[in-house]
């Protein structure tokens, strides 16, 4: 059992860590985050589901143009959401996304369809026996593509001219608009991938669970709170944070019971926030007077 | 008459006194939402306190309702009368609040959000688990209401209880926004690091706000059993605090009334919702954001600006001010060998000055001297690593601001850290004792504010919001902020920047007249004429060290002095060997170009044109408007106004990005690379702009030419010296293939090997043709290299010439070192 | 004027605003907004006077969400009664409407919506939804404010045994009490189960079913191999199935709705454990078969109705009639929680014929107006004095189907 907990956790910690790594992306390009992260969790799954499953397109199509549909779900939410209010000072953006986020989900509650919907996979049909525990093949797949993201993003960041863009825009804004760069244009990209990155854990763990209208939510929440635990300005401490909360929460659901999984999880937040004030791997920004 | 004292009480009494009328006209389901709204205002009345006046975010409020609600609902099933509960939930609410403010001090921005968040979550689950105390995920079912001298309260009179709190604590908020306490609040959050100079914990203050906050919202909590007969965790949901949170923000945070009209919003609207059913929570999603949209300061605060503007003040009375400030005899503060270091890197390293009572102690020294830093440490903002600070007896190495503060040592900041949201007489009032939260006022503490402003020489209205105010009068207005406190020290961080000389001169009267009052008066300062004319001593420092010490006389004849600030003649940059000749079409032109930060415009009509292969100068005191020119021309500063042309296309209205990729690179000063980025990544970008692809013959060829680079170039650039960052900063401009490069202040902060190294750099890229357009302090360096300069004063050019007329011109060591 | 007719008023205060130009801070769009908000404040205290030309029923139910569809089921079966009812004359010469409201399965907001539809409205009667702590919470409101409760489809027990002097809670629905005999007479009869082990939604419905089944049990003189619970939200049930497990369990009582349900299932999979579920009706809320997987068709819950291989006459005409209504339903898999249309659809006809013999529209008639219901040959059975003053369920134990999931349709096990 507690090899299940620990791919289980493993899993869904990989997952918060890629949503997270949305948040984190954003943060560090124009200091903004999307409360809505959590609806493009769903929107990726509903997307995949409609043209994969309703419609019957082949998967790889589904999946991409869902992937594709995430992408520009960021960039409306940019332009709409946050840019407008970003470009008063003002801080309304946050209850933007999160008005936003309401919408969407409804939206897609009266387009999609009320009850939960089974996305299947073929590597979630017949589970696999390993060290005497039942696992889905899926659930070893999803740690492996979600670290294997994180990484590539890592990669992209470091060796695509996109990449280094965005690091340059997050290090030193002004600087990048010397080097000729359009600053707007790279934030808007940066909600393009965040929400693409959550489109991306949406069709992962769509095959485990179920597909629904509000299946994000709370993945949105914790994938914020693991955000800050990691510290946001750090994409290491994010992805490693979203490991750490998911062996917890797998951990504590295993041996006090899911009732006090929220309660001990998010205790330990505020604990660990007390202590480290700029999360795991944050930063601390320097005091100038 | 909208804008009296009275107008807010009678306004809180007359909407009062509306919902009670509403109440005794309606009935049924009426008096339910009328009760709920009003509940809904005092609980975002309490979110109003720490989102409003303090600025901290909360998204756990309704775990405080909630605490409140269970609090009521559990005492009065226990018998306890619901007229005891009341109070018990709203202490039970401010204990928690103050306790969660632990943690919640130590984050900030969204790590603040986060941690209440958790705090909701906590509430909401430790509820569910709660057993029989809570009744777990069932919840409560209260049965008979309360009552009040035998006469039942059902829902008519809990609605009228609920209106009449909500007045109460709208009156309450009115009143606490007035107050020492309330001010202090909103010091914190215009600027926590003045607050804390002026004595104020913020710490003290924020958990004062947090339990305040949590109170009112346990209040509102409490009525909530009786009124819904039922509670459940799910009552409490986290969208329940997203609801307060916009009910302050669609409301107006800040605002005595924007929480009832958030209120209203956010009960009323869902409401009217009701029948779309299941469409509602879209509809509520969509006009949430056509609010926000519309009224992004909230509807009270948009309505707020309607308001007539105020009558007239009348003229006060300037009483005398020294016996407010005179201090006989007192004791000088002792610096003794002090020093701090940032990551290995000895930002202030031995500096021991005594500073007299009586007497101006000046602190000079070029960018990045360390001047600031020892200032930081006297005043506690950081931590000396080595030495003593001594005031009266009694050691201050290390203390906190605020503890410093209340020993009597106040300062200025090199830019002004004005409580914008309070009036100009509230931010010197509020510094008239410094640290206490509760006092009464007093009746002579407006007649001793005024008397201070008038003092520092400001002459504006007493009711005007400090942030308001142009440049000068926040300088002024500081200054008689940091003498409220009756300090024996008083440091003021270069408070001439971007002042006039007629102002500068007037400021250095006001400093004289201080010192005159028995204060020590510590000046950090870099315009030479005030500081040569103010002071009794001076200590220059470079590099993070004392390098020489005396009096003005003295120190501005010291060749170390000379040398710091107007660079060694010793370098090997050579001028051009013919005098430059080439076409008269200006690469670059401007004309009547004028910006600025805010109201006070810091460039004022300036001209300029650099030709092709030229490369020109432009000289000036520091706060003379060079990097702002820099800045305007490159396009980070918008908007401007004027013309500037490149290779004749009209730029000035165009962004940063566009410019660059019009073929004009700024190396910036600060240098400015992107220090995660490896040496050759920070170069690639360099061509980002450029239409032309890159060769990677090209970036060979750089690197020959920055040998240093070659050897880094696969490390970070954040682990460079400054020096070879400075290399790396050109090298990336010169990637853009710029039609014109500028370089703004290239040898700030760098060894004098390292200056002789980056000019014999420059003047060979000068040679090779590439135009340039030259800022730096060391004006003699910057005039080996160039062809002609342009001298600056104040935004203007006051004198332009070829290189050699301008080295040989006294007045150029005048508007650097004043006149002699 | 009701809610409805004041949506288009509720839509047009928003007008002003979009159209409104961007600038702020200028004049005429902040007065447009504070008009508005004026209007705002009017439109929201404008409660009170309704004519009343119709009779109306107030639906409080889920009709978003997870649960969403069993608000739309409880809908169509109460439109058609109503469709009915009204084709013939209606009910004291006047027709009925249908005033539903969302409460999104959180209790407290089916209380306000309860209060709304009462006071604001002035509903004859409420009916409830699937969940049964939103009903837990909206019944004492009603008792208090004696406005008969009409329950089509939360089974938990205290719902109308809620131990109130007054009682106006009515339903016609199963009742967990006698469901969880039915679950334990059921595992032992088919299953030969010793030693059953309880896996719970920890909710109210939850704790219903947990005292239900411990007195079942107890009754059956049967041990608990163990209780366990999960969240309505958990995707793994694997360490709770564990212990039960390894507390020896032969048989397992799974109390969920259905997301939480087939995750149990799923589980069950995984670990490889083949072990017989005997289910409450959680399972019929959705489409189970399809989010459990093949191992759905292992589980068999309760019912107390199905269209499936049901040849009775009503219910052809009530299918035929159905599709007609809502051309949404084309298979019966549409039909999938037939419970929700069945009960929804008796309780209506039997509301209608509690107003008609009360003769009056007024709260405690109407509820004694239910005690005098004779005879009412309804989709379900034909009830025959189905409500009597402690006796506030229509429905027992006689009335319980056991069903599985068999190709996207609830059939009866055995069929």
């Amino acid at each position: 059992m507690l090899t299940g907990t620990l791919v289980s956790g493993l899993g869904l910690g990989s997952m918060y860590g890629l949503i997270a790594l949305g948040f984190h992306v954003t943060y560090v390009v124009s200091g903004t985050v999307n409360f809505a992260q959590g609806s493009a969790v769903t929107l990726g799954a509903v997307l995949g589901y409609a043209l994969g499953v309703t419609l019957g397109w082949p998967m790889p199509l589904a999946v991409l143009l869902a992937l594709a549909g995430c992408a520009l779900l960021g960039l409306v939410v940019e332009r709409l959401l946050v840019r407008p209010f970003v470009e008063r000072a003002s801080d309304s953006w946050l209850l933007a996304t999160v008005a936003g986020g309401i919408v969407l989900d409804n939206a897609i509650l009266f387009t999609f369809g009320k009850e939960p919907r089974s996305l299947p996979s073929v590597l979630a049909t017949r589970p696999v026996e390993i060290l005497g525990t039942g696992l889905y093949p899926l659930q070893l797949v999803i740690p492996v593509v979600g670290l294997g993201v994180a990484f590539a993003i890592r990669t992209v960041f470091r060796r695509t001219d996109l990449g280094r863009v965005l690091l340059a825009v997050a290090q030193n804004a002004d600087a990048a608009r010397l080097m000729g760069i359009d600053v707007r244009r790279t934030v808007a990209c940066a909600y393009a991938l965040s929400a693409l990155l959550a489109g991306v854990a949406g069709l992962l763990i769509a095959p485990l669970f179920s597909v629904s209208a509000e299946m994000g939510t709370l993945f949105g929440i914790k994938a914020f709170a693991v955000a800050i635990l990691g510290g946001i300005g750090s994409a290491t401490g994010v992805v490693l944070a979203g490991l750490l909360y998911g062996l917890a929460e797998a951990l504590v659901t295993a041996t006090l019971g899911s009732t006090y999984t929220q309660i001990v999880v998010f205790s330990v937040i505020i604990l660990a926030l007390a202590l480290r004030p700029d999360g795991l791997l944050g930063r601390a920004a320097v005091n100038k007077v | 008459m909208l804008r009296s004292p009275l107008a807010m009480p009678l306004a809180i009494a007359g909407l009062t006194l509306a919902g009670l009328a509403l109440v005794m006209v309606s009935s049924g389901y009426a008096h339910f939402v009328i009760a709920l709204v009003a509940l809904t205002a005092i609980a975002g009345t309490g979110l109003n306190v720490l989102l409003g006046l303090t600025g901290l975010m909360s998204f756990g409020h309704a775990g405080f309702y909630a605490i409140g609600a269970y609090a009521s609902a559990i005492l009065t099933l226990a018998g306890v009368s619901f007229w005891l509960a009341l109070p018990a939930a709203a202490l039970i609410g401010a204990g928690i609040g103050g306790l969660l403010a632990i943690p919640a001090m130590r984050v900030k921005g969204p790590y603040l959000a986060m941690v209440t968040i958790a705090f909701g979550f906590i509430v909401e689950h430790g509820l569910i688990e709660g057993g029989a105390l809570t009744g777990g995920q069932n919840g409560l079912v209260v049965t008979g209401g309360p009552t009040l001298f035998g006469h039942a309260f059902l829902e008519r009179e809990l609605a009228l209880l609920s209106v009449l709190g909500a007045g109460g604590a709208l009156y309450g908020f009115h009143r606490l926004a007035l107050s020492r306490l309330g001010r202090a609040m909103r010091a914190v959050r215009d600027a926590d690091v003045a607050a804390a100079s002026l004595g104020f914990d913020p710490v003290r203050v924020k958990t004062l706000a947090f339990a305040i906050s949590a109170a009112l919202t346990a209040l509102a909590g409490a009525v909530l059993p009786p009124l819904m007969l039922f509670i459940a965790p799910s009552s409490f949901p986290f969208s329940q605090s997203i609801l307060f949170v916009l009910s302050v923000v669609v409301g107006g945070a800040g605002t005595v009334l924007g929480p009832l009209v958030g209120a209203l919003v956010t009960v009323l609207l869902p409401e009217l919702l009701a029948g779309l059913a299941e469409y509602r929570l879209l509809f509520f999603g969509l006009a949430t954001l056509v609010v926000l949209w519309l009224v992004p300061s909230g509807l009270i605060g948009t309505l707020a600006r309607l308001l007539p503007k105020p009558a007239p003040e009348p003229p006060r009375p300037s009483p005398d001010v020294t016996r407010l400030l005179y201090r006989r005899g007192g004791e000088p503060l002792v610096i003794e060998g002090i020093g701090i270091a940032f990551g290995g890197i000895r930002a202030a390293e031995g500096v021991s000055v005594t500073a007299a009572p009586g007497a101006v102690t000046s602190l000079i020294g070029p960018n990045g001297a360390g001047k600031t830093t020892v200032l930081n440490m006297v005043s506690g903002f950081y931590r000396p690593d080595a030495g003593a600070i001594r005031l009266a007896g009694a050691d201050l190495a290390g203390a906190p601001a605020h503890a410093i503060a209340r020993a009597g040592i106040a300062r200025t900041y090199q830019t002004t850290r004005l409580f914008g949201s309070l009036s100009v007489l509230d931010n010197v009032v509020l510094a008239l004792d410094p640290g206490r939260l509760w006092r009464w006022p007093r009746a002579g503490d407006a007649r001793d504010a005024a008397a201070l402003l008038d003092f520092a020489g400001y002459e504006g209205r007493l009711d005007r919001p400090a942030g308001e105010l142009p440049h000068v009068d926040r300088r002024l207005v500081e200054i008689a902020r940091a003498l409220a406190g009756r300090p024996r020290v008083l440091l003021l961080d270069e408070p001439a920047a971007g002042l006039t000389r007629a102002d500068t001169d007037a400021l250095g009267g006001l400093l004289r007249r201080i010192a005159g009052c028995g204060i020590a008066v510590v000046l950090v300062e870099h315009d030479m004429p005030l500081v040569m004319s103010v002071s009794d001593h001076v200590l220059v420092m470079d590099a993070g060290r004392p390098i020489a010490a005396g009096t003005p006389a003295a120190v501005r004849t010291d060749p170390a002095v000379l040398r710091a600030y107007l660079g060694g003649a010793d370098t090997p940059a050579r001028p051009r060997e013919t005098p430059w000749r080439g076409p008269a079409d200006a690469v670059l032109f401007a004309q009547g170009l004028t910006a600025g930060y805010g109201a006070a415009p810091v460039l004022d009509a300036l001209a300029l044109e650099v030709r092709p292969g030229e490369t020109v100068a432009l000289l000036g005191a520091n706060g003379a408007g060079k990097s702002t020119a820099m800045r305007s021309l490159a396009g980070l500063l918008r908007p401007v106004t004027g013309t500037i042309l490149l290779d004749d296309v009209a730029i000035a209205a165009l962004p940063a990005h566009r410019i660059a990729r019009l073929g004009l690179a700024l190396v910036p000063e600060g240098r400015q690379v992107f220090p995660e980025l490896t040496v050759i990544e920070n170069m690639r970008l360099g061509a980002h702009g450029r239409a032309e692809a890159l060769d990677p013959a090209e970036i060979e060829a750089l690197l020959d030419r920055f040998p240093r680079l070659r050897e880094r170039a696969g490390s970070r650039a954040g682990l460079l010296s400054g020096g070879e960052q400075q290399m790396l900063a050109i090298a990336r401009g010169l990637m853009a293939k710029p039609r014109i490069l500028l370089l703004d202040e290239p040898s700030l902060g760098l060894a004098p090997a390292m200056i002789n190294a980056l000019y014999a750099v420059v003047a060979e890229l000068r040679d090779q043709g590439v135009t340039i357009l030259i800022v730096d302090q060391m004006a003699a360096l910057a005039l080996t290299v160039a062809d002609r300069g342009y001298v600056l004063e104040q935004g203007r050019v006051v004198t332009a010439g070829s290189a050699a007329e301008l080295a040989a011109d006294k007045a150029l060591e005048a508007a650097y070192l004043g006149a002699a | 004027m009701n809610a409805q007719a004041m949506k288009p008023q509720a839509l047009k205060t928003q007008a002003p605003n979009a159209r409104a130009p961007k600038a702020e801070g200028r004049r005429s769009p902040t007065r447009r907004l504070a008009l508005g908000t004026v209007a705002l404040i009017g439109l929201g205290l404008a409660s009170g006077v309704h004519a009343a030309e119709t009779l109306k029923i107030g639906l409080v139910t889920a009709l978003s969400g997870q649960s969403a569809k069993s608000g739309e089921a409880i809908s169509r079966g109460i439109g058609l009664a109503i469709d009915e009812i009204n084709a013939a004359g209606g009910v004291l010469g006047q027709p009925l409407e249908l005033v539903a409201r969302d409460d999104e399965a959180n209790p407290s907001k089916g209380v306000l919506a309860a209060r709304e539809l009462v006071q604001r409205v002035g509903v004859v009667a409420l009916v409830g939804g699937l969940d049964t702590p939103v009903s837990m919470a909206i019944v004492p409101i009603a008792n208090q404010m004696k406005v008969p409760f009409l329950g089509p489809w939360a089974a938990g027990t205290g719902i109308t045994r809620n131990g109130a002097a007054d009682n106006y809670a009515f339903r016609v629905s199963a009742v967990d009490a006698l469901v969880d005999e039915a679950l334990v007479a059921y595992a032992v009869k088919t299953y030969g189960a010793k030693k059953p082990g309880m896996i719970l939604v920890n909710n109210a419905w939850g704790e219903s079913n947990e005292k239900g089944l411990t007195a079942a049990l107890k009754g059956a003189n049967l041990p608990a191999a163990g209780i366990e619970k999960f969240e309505a939200s958990d995707v793994d049930m694997v360490p709770q199935l564990t212990r039960l497990k390894e507390a020896g369990a032969d048989a397992l009582f799974m109390v969920g709705n259905v997301g939480p349900s087939a995750q149990v299932v799923k589980s069950l999979d995984r670990m490889g454990w083949s072990v017989p579920v005997v289910s409450h009706w959680g399972p019929a809320g959705g489409r189970f078969d399809e989010l459990a997987g093949p191992s759905a068709a292992k589980v068999h819950f309760i019912q107390t109705f199905t269209f499936a291989g049901n040849a009775s006459p009503k219910a052809t005409a009530v299918l035929t009639a159905l599709k007609a209504k809502y051309p949404a339903i084309k298979s019966m898999a549409d039909v999938t929680p037939a419970v929700g249309i069945a009960n929804a659809y008796d309780a209506t006809h039997l509301l209608a014929l509690a107003i008609k013999a009360a003769g009056s529209a007024k709260g405690p008639e109407v509820r004694d107006g239910f005690y005098k219901v004779a005879t009412y040959p309804g989709l379900i059975k034909t009830y025959e004095k189905p409500f009597a003053p402690g006796q506030h369920d229509a429905l027992g134990p006689q009335d319980y189907v056991f069903t599985r999931f068999q190709n996207g349709e609830i059939v009866a096990v055995g069929n």
